[in-house]
């Protein structure tokens, strides 16, 4: 018994707080506080007499040589600090047999000894209650967990948070899951239905009213707790879940991206579109064009030798064709003549018929047009002439 | 013979050509999306490119591939990646959502102790290396601008993002054979 005014005992709490917080982390840590710790913990802030009022209040219990905080204060400071320890899912499941059980013996036993369905209506209430208490605890400690871990404040490794987030999600979330998922046909949340549906039929046609009334009372608190449970599973689906798998991603990532940097230039990266520059649709079809272009304006003339030999050129020289002429006298058809004598010399031109015609002007020919009007053709390599007949003699005798 | 094509025919096209990411938000992405068959054919028979169309984006690869530039851009956001973690910030949060100040970039990578990396390669070794990288990647749609000195990254960043994750998949799954 606690001899002491209650109001003193939380007065006690309130003023001492940090110091009953501090006792509380070091036995949520290391799951007993230590009588050197405690002695260092209570000595702070000069709060000498603090140890005899831990005792005296019952706040605190020897341990052999070290100390615990009771129960029911571990338990407050746990849920007023939120820091619950996550529960395993066997821990939770363990309501599910308890309330299982619960019930089955409430059916078997609902015509027999009334006192005693009483008392298991009652038990199975408060099953329930721990139950969904658990659950919301755990969602509670998880989502703190998994934030923390998401925000990455203890700068941790990138591969001990992924290993952190699968633990998370293989050994609590997804267990965790399956108790409350209400369309697997095990789950904790679906045997509540089942009470729930069996408490609202006893409430409306069971003889004794103490009983319908605790029937009632059940169906009201299970309404209560399925929707609590499926606003926690929706949690798990909507949050947790989504953030356990983004850690996951993330770190993998990293992965990769460390693996990409231990050797940049020798592994094959995403293919990327390799534009051409003479594609027809692209805009900068005009530019490249006048580009092009550019590049060979104001260029200075280039001249290419050939190597093979020049054919020799013509020259013209009169004195030889004079001769040529003058030993061929008397001729009928100078222009004959011509081109008689020019085809000896390779192919017949304009200039050679030219440059031959030359010759009509010398003053020892006699020249003699064809009375008669008669015309003669020579056909060079791109003309072709019309030309008259004209004889040719020695002038005088 | 009249020629029938899809509306914005001509951008889609246009775009796709200029090694353009076509996203969601823009104004041919509804047209692209309904008529993802024809472009798939289109670009096979015309040209033999492949052409991949995505939830919220879409482009277009051929066998040759500019090779320089995704290697460049992965090295960018592999160390920027990388960094944004040693901060302790969410870095895929950050991309997906986040947008980056120049400065903030360029903090990063005076800070990396990737520094022989940096230094060698021409698009990032330093501030206006950077920026024309940036630049690029402005032109190709893997990032907007949002002011003159802020950009984001828009949802074309998970073609790299995905490509690190395969890695990491595949280095997983060469550890795991030859433990066995």
């Amino acid at each position: 018994m606690i001899n002491e005014e209650p109001i003193s005992i939380l007065r006690f709490l309130s003023t001492y707080f940090d110091i009953i917080r501090d006792l509380f982390i070091t036995q949520k840590e290391d799951r007993i506080i230590r009588r050197e710790t405690f002695e260092i913990i209570c000595n702070k802030n000069n709060a000498e007499g603090i140890r005899k009022t831990l005792f005296k209040y019952k706040i605190v219990k020897q341990v052999q040589d070290d100390y615990e905080l009771r129960d029911v204060y571990y338990n407050l400071f746990e849920f007023i600090l939120f820091e619950f320890r996550p529960l395993l899912p066997d821990e939770i499941e363990k309501y599910g047999q308890s309330i299982s059980e619960l019930f089955r013996k409430i059916k078997e036993g609902i015509n027999s000894d009334k006192n005693i369905l009483l008392d298991r209506i009652t038990a199975l209430s408060e099953e329930v209650k721990k139950f969904s208490e658990a659950v919301d605890k755990n969602k509670i400690r998880l989502l703190s967990e998994t934030r923390e871990l998401k925000a990455n404040v203890k700068r941790i490794d990138y591969k001990e948070k992924i290993q952190r987030a699968s633990h998370w999600t293989d050994h609590y979330i997804l267990p965790l899951n399956k108790i409350l998922d209400v369309n697997h046909s095990e789950s904790i949340t679906n045997k509540l239905f089942d009470i729930s549906e069996f408490a609202n039929q006893k409430r409306l046609n069971f003889d004794d009213e103490k009983i319908k009334s605790q029937f009632e009372r059940l169906h009201k608190q299970l309404i209560q707790t399925n929707d609590d449970l499926r606003l926690n599973h929706k949690t798990f689906i909507n949050e947790l879940l989504p953030l356990i798998e983004r850690i996951k991603t993330e770190s993998l990532i990293l992965t990769g991206w460390i693996e990409f940097l231990k050797n940049p230039y020798r592994i094959d990266t995403p293919k990327l579109f390799k534009t051409d520059r003479n594609n027809a649709t692209s805009t900068k079809m005009y530019l490249s064009t006048k580009e092009y272009f550019e590049l060979y304006q104001n260029v200075e003339d280039a001249y290419i030798e050939q190597e093979e030999q020049q054919p020799a050129r013509w020259i013209f020289n009169k004195s030889v064709y004079k001769n040529k002429l003058n030993n061929s006298l008397p001729i009928t058809n100078f222009f004959d003549w011509c081109e008689n004598t020019l085809q000896k010399e390779g192919v017949l031109t304009n200039e050679k018929i030219l440059a031959l015609t030359t010759l009509l002007f010398e003053e020892e020919l006699s020249i003699n047009e064809n009375l008669e009007n008669e015309t003669t053709e020579i056909k060079t390599i791109n003309s072709k002439f019309i030309v008259p007949i004209i004889q040719v003699n020695k002038n005088g005798i | 013979m009249e020629f029938e094509s899809p509306k914005y025919h001509n951008e889609i096209v246009e775009d796709l050509m200029n090694g353009k990411f076509i996203l969601s938000k823009e104004k041919h992405f509804e047209e692209l999306k309904e008529h993802s068959d024809y472009y798939k054919a289109f670009f096979e028979k015309s040209f033999g490119h492949d052409f991949i169309f995505l939830l919220d984006f879409a482009y277009i690869v051929s066998p040759e591939t500019n090779e320089n530039l995704s290697r460049d851009i992965c090295i960018f956001l592999a160390i920027l990646c990388y960094e944004l973690d040693k901060e302790g910030i969410n870095f895929l949060d950050k991309i997906e959502y986040g947008d980056f100040s120049l400065e903030e970039v360029d903090k990063y990578f005076e800070n990396s102790s990737f520094t022989d990396l940096i230094q060698n390669n021409n698009q990032i070794k330093d501030f206006d290396a950077k920026r024309k990288l940036i630049k690029t990647m402005t032109t190709k749609n893997i990032i907007e601008k949002n002011s003159e000195d802020r950009f984001s990254f828009t949802a074309a960043y998970r073609v790299f993002i995905d490509f690190a994750k395969e890695l990491a998949e595949n280095r997983t799954i060469s550890l795991e054979q030859k433990d066995n």
